[in-house]
């Protein structure tokens, strides 16, 4: 599902939103704190901050339904993943190094459309959680023509080069 | 404190990207970027549909989103819960948001290619802010002078200061003798009393095709003379639809466009893509606004001004300058009546002579097919303005005439000028400037109202050829 070229432009330090809907179908969206991806396993963790994310881990405990979408600032280019969650558990200390690492890159990626560094840093991204999902289908998400089709790992690869542009 | 709706407007400005969630009937959740929120009154929002995509399919199903938005100011996060109300493809709502999409659609070269298909409403049936997204031991929001150290935004609006620089700015128009002095003092009073210091006026060409600037603040010599298709840009799009347009995050709105041009391009090899046209003013503007100069139902002119601050423009702003240019267009209209040929107050200057010893020869030539004068092998001025330049050196050549009068240009019918408001002192402006940045060596010096000398320090060659 995930090629490892894929999974290097959804590690690339860009911008994740996860949108999820509770028992009556009402959604939630909310800005996760980084994303890790296994090509291999087909699996993806993206984790939640604690204070932004109350609503979406009750989401997740009713039904578990997931979408990720991940988003590079300086050309818009978007990937949607979407699946079912495997475990949330509070994410460890080693995690929180990744979370880190993931909120300097992420703040490198918006300075670049000119948000400051500083409001990009002043994102409370701890204590997290740490949600672990089968990725199930892929979506083209990039603004255009195209946005919402369902793509194959191939095609997705494709046009989501890490290093495109 | 309740928050109401109508206090995000910073949030409305669509200089941070919103993002959305919703759910299809099986409950299979969708979460994107939605480019900007409308405010549509205190408990509706509109968001612009240009694709019939999933969240438009989601919401014909199961009519409940979730909507965040940042104040760009201070990072803080609002989150909306919208249910879907009802969509729109006409009227006063749609117009506003179709012409935004519009300034994005002509920058990128998308005209009639990428457009508001809808506007589609959502009541908002909650709305609180999300303290916990900022962490409060994080250092304190940014100031919005962080996007633009440079460029400071206005000072706190004070009635009584406001109303006084408005009254000083009414004065100036009312008193000014000629276009050029009332733009030129218009202009600049905007700056020093409301720190809008990027600033022009632009009036059709008289094909009604092109709008030019005709007067300018803080782009230096080259503001005057810059041209942009009516129909493009934002300064196009408020003079082809005549309606204010304000743009927020231009540089979001070109890099939106830009990527949705790629994808037309990369998946359908679409041939019929515009070049992308450049933004017209400062190559690194954030916010753009542009206002209609209407004389009754006339365009007489389009208003623009431009911030490296993203946040620059809002309500306040809108209004503000909405009354100054209702002001300038009526002063412009009042400058394009035929003047009374008043007695004269000073009497007329002799000529300058072309000095004998000057070994100095201008050049130029007229192409009849374009109506265009190029100077050796410069371009200097075309349509009317041309065709008034080229009448008066022959005359000035002939029959050794150095002085002339508004109104026999305005009887002269091979110009082409409309009988009645016919933009005269407004091309007479522009030929003036091309003069003085082309060439320095012919001058158009007005003697008293109505008249102007023709001076010239050089020796002059004319030559006058069918085409190039």
């Amino acid at each position: 599902m995930i090629t490892p070229e894929l999974a290097r432009f959804i590690e690339s330090g860009i911008s994740v939103l996860v949108g999820t809907r509770d028992a009556r179908l009402r959604p939630d969206c909310v800005r996760a704190a980084g994303v890790r991806a296994d090509a291999a396993a087909g699996t993806l963790t993206v984790f939640l901050p604690a204070a932004t994310a109350e609503r979406a881990l009750a989401n997740l405990a009713d039904n578990g339904r997931i979408a990720v979408t991940v988003t590079r600032a300086i050309d818009h280019r978007s990937l949607q993943i979407k699946g079912g969650v495997v475990e949330v558990r509070p994410s460890s200390p080693d995690e929180q190094s990744f979370i880190e690492r993931y909120l300097e890159l992420l703040a490198v990626d918006w300075g670049h459309v000119g948000v400051p560094r500083k409001s990009t840093r002043s994102m409370n991204a701890w204590p997290a959680y740490t949600v672990h999902l089968r990725a199930e289908t892929l979506f083209e998400q990039t603004p255009g023509p195209d946005a919402g089709q369902r793509l194959t790992p191939e095609a997705a690869a494709q046009s989501h080069r890490a290093g495109a542009r | 404190m309740k928050i109401r709706l109508e206090d995000l407007q910073a949030c409305f400005q669509g200089v941070i990207p919103a993002t959305m969630a919703t759910a299809d009937a099986e409950g299979e959740p969708n979460v994107t970027y939605i480019s900007q929120v409308y405010y549509v009154d205190p408990s509706h929002v509109a968001l612009s549909c240009q694709f019939f995509n999933k969240t438009r399919r989601n919401v014909a199903e199961n009519p409940y989103a979730a909507v965040d938005l940042w104040d760009p100011r201070t990072f803080e996060l609002y989150r909306l819960e919208l249910r879907f109300d009802h969509l729109e493809t006409a009227g006063p709502l749609f117009d506003t948001m179709a012409a935004r999409i519009q300034v994005i659609a002509s920058h990128s070269g998308m005209k009639g290619i990428f457009r508001l298909l809808s506007a589609d409403v959502y009541e908002v049936l909650s709305l609180r802010r999300v303290a916990e997204f900022v962490d409060p031991l994080a250092s304190p929001p940014a100031e919005p002078a962080d996007w633009d150290p440079e460029s400071p935004s206005h000072p706190p609006p004070d009635q009584l200061s406001e109303l006084r620089g408005l009254q000083a700015i009414s004065g100036r128009i009312a008193r000014a003798h000629d276009l050029e002095e009332l733009l030129a003092t218009t202009l600049a009073g905007l700056d020093e009393l409301f720190t809008f210091g990027h600033s022009m006026v632009l009036v059709p060409d008289d094909r009604e095709c092109r709008l030019v600037a005709i007067a300018s603040r803080g782009y230096g010599a080259e503001g005057v003379g810059g041209e942009i298709a009516i129909g493009d840009g934002v300064m196009g799009i408020a003079a082809a639809e005549r309606r204010m347009i304000r743009v927020a995050g231009v540089g979001t709105e070109i890099r939106y466009g830009r990527t949705i041009r790629e994808r037309f391009a990369d998946r359908e090899g679409r041939r019929d893509l515009a070049p992308e046209i450049p933004l017209p003013g400062l190559p690194d503007a954030r916010a753009q606004l542009a206002l209609p100069l209407l004389a009754g139902d006339r365009l007489v002119g389009v208003l623009g001004f431009e911030s490296r601050d993203p946040l620059a423009f809002d309500e306040w702003d809108e209004a503000f300058l909405q009354i100054v240019a209702n002001q300038i267009a009526m002063g412009i209209d009042r400058m394009q009546e035929d003047e009374e040929e008043a007695a004269p107050a000073v009497p007329a200057r002799p000529a300058l002579e072309a000095p004998a010893e000057c070994d100095r020869k201008l050049r130029f030539v007229y192409f009849r097919n374009d109506e265009t004068i190029f100077l050796g092998d410069e371009y200097l001025v075309r349509n009317v303005p041309a065709k008034i330049f080229w009448k008066i050196l022959n005359q000035h050549q002939r029959e050794g005439r150095t002085e002339f009068s508004n109104r026999e240009l305005r009887m002269d019918p091979s110009l082409g000028l409309p009988g009645y408001k016919d933009n005269l002192e407004s091309r007479l402006i522009l030929l003036r400037k091309r003069l003085a940045e082309k060439c320095p060596w012919v001058r158009m010096v007005p003697v008293r109202r109505g008249r102007f000398a023709l001076e010239i320090e050089s020796a002059v060659e004319l030559i006058e050829r069918d085409s190039a």
